[in-house]
């Protein structure tokens, strides 16, 4: 608004006057300046929109819409930008289910959700910035690359660079224990030891990165968490990036 | 006494049905069932009754491990807590054979007019009532993890999503309640 009416009024008053006109537009850019600071307070850890935008599959106004969503989770108990774990965790399991988790203080129940922190997690310092949080999505979005949704991170619980039978085995039985079933050990090997016949073609009581891409290729329903549909609706769920837009996608 | 029309009553009136064209609906891509189409093409062309001596499709650990809670972001778009998100369920049985599965849901189907086909252990079920939008049509599928786990899988075919996600009484949600242990929250 402010820009448009230098504009007009610049137009009008200084239209025989070149030089004038340069001094007045100085003046006007270096006052709306002053007003833009204002904005740029943003929280530790944001990063623009149109750089994310430029470097992930989504649009502006879709990192805007991000933003919103990140907003709310960031600020649900600390107010700092940031998503710390126990949010994250809130996000999965309606709160009854949280505080029992946290009660048990069993790993076993929030394993999974771990995997998932660690996975936007990037830095690996125990919380998710803005630009984690809309990087790591894009892996989600239905066009990203195939390739990207294949890293086995998510279930490379120690981390090891693969997935070894223990760590299956263990994922098994948190699978089981947060549906409320438990099965003997026999049948859970029995399960494991089936999965691992199919994918464990080196035969070394492992998974490595080659096994696993071969594998996702036999089964590709394995990945299909790693494809959020919601993505592509992202400014209709959050439709109040509006008031706040850098700029208007076509 | 003055009562409100039903639908069915003004679909059936004169002046309503000038010139009007029954709505089609698009079926969402959201959920494949080209190969339960597939299955049930060749039964109907080939009037084939088979034995049920096939197993349920396998299910690997992975597969399985996908179903967790904590591995499914869906939960960060909901606006309003959605708990019955049925375009695709999935459900645990333990201890229940494949067979003893699909008896529980013809059982539950029937009395709630459902027309039930099913093919080894993938089942179609038909919504003949047509009073809302297109007829509600569901795909299941029973898969086996190991001889006593199996995952059900519902998927939504045809049909207004809002009738899908509509109150417990609904009759796919009872269905669902039935052999899906999915507690409605």
């Amino acid at each position: 608004m402010v820009k448009e009416l230098a504009q007009k009024s610049s137009d009008r008053l200084f239209a025989r006057i070149p030089s004038l006109r340069i001094l007045f537009c100085l003046v006007m850019h270096t006052l709306m300046g002053c007003f833009c600071l204002k904005k740029l307070r943003h929280k530790p850890g944001y990063e623009a929109p149109i750089n994310l935008a430029s470097e992930t599959l989504f649009t502006v106004n879709e990192v805007e819409a991000l933003y919103d969503l990140f907003k709310k989770l960031s600020s649900s108990i600390i107010d700092d930008g940031l998503i710390h774990k126990f949010t994250f965790f809130e996000m999965f399991f309606k709160q009854e289910e949280f505080q029992l988790a946290l009660f048990k203080n069993s790993n076993k129940q929030n394993l999974f959700a771990d995997r998932m922190f660690d996975l936007f997690d990037v830095k690996h310092n125990g919380v998710i910035e803005f630009g984690e949080f809309v990087r790591s999505l894009s892996v989600f979005h239905p066009n990203a690359p195939e390739a990207d949704k294949i890293a086995c991170i998510l279930y490379d619980i120690r981390q090891t660079g693969c997935i070894e039978v223990e760590e299956l085995k263990d994922m098994v039985m948190a699978l089981l224990c947060e549906n409320n079933m438990s099965l003997s050990e026999d049948v859970v090997d029995l399960i494991v030891e089936k999965t691992m016949m199919e994918a464990d073609t080196k035969r070394d009581g492992k998974i490595d990165d080659e096994e696993w891409k071969e594998f996702v290729k036999k089964n590709p329903s394995i990945i299909k968490i790693m494809t959020l549909s919601d993505l592509m609706e992202l400014t209709l769920a959050f439709p109040s990036f509006v008031m706040n837009s850098e700029v208007r996608d076509l | 006494m003055l009562q409100h029309i039903t639908i069915a009553e003004i679909l059936k009136e004169e002046w309503f049905k000038k010139g009007y064209k029954p709505p089609v609906f698009e079926e969402k891509d959201d959920t494949n069932l080209d190969d339960v189409e597939a299955i049930f093409k060749d039964y109907e062309e080939h009037h084939v009754t088979e034995q049920r001596e096939e197993q349920p499709t396998a299910m690997n650990a992975f597969e399985l491990i996908s179903m967790s809670k904590g591995l499914n972001l869906g939960n960060l778009f909901d606006a309003e807590e959605v708990c019955m998100d049925l375009r695709e369920k999935q459900g645990l049985h333990l201890n229940v054979t494949a067979n003893e599965i699909i008896h529980k849901i013809k059982e539950a189907a029937k009395p709630l007019e459902f027309d039930v086909h099913n093919k080894n252990y993938k089942m179609r079920l038909y919504n003949l009532k047509a009073e809302r939008k297109g007829n509600l049509n569901v795909a299941t599928e029973i898969f086996q993890v190991a001889p006593s786990l199996h995952m059900v899988e519902i998927r939504k075919a045809k049909g207004d999503t809002l009738e899908f996600n509509t109150v417990p009484h609904d009759s796919l949600i009872t269905i669902s309640l039935h052999f899906l242990n999915v507690s409605y929250c």
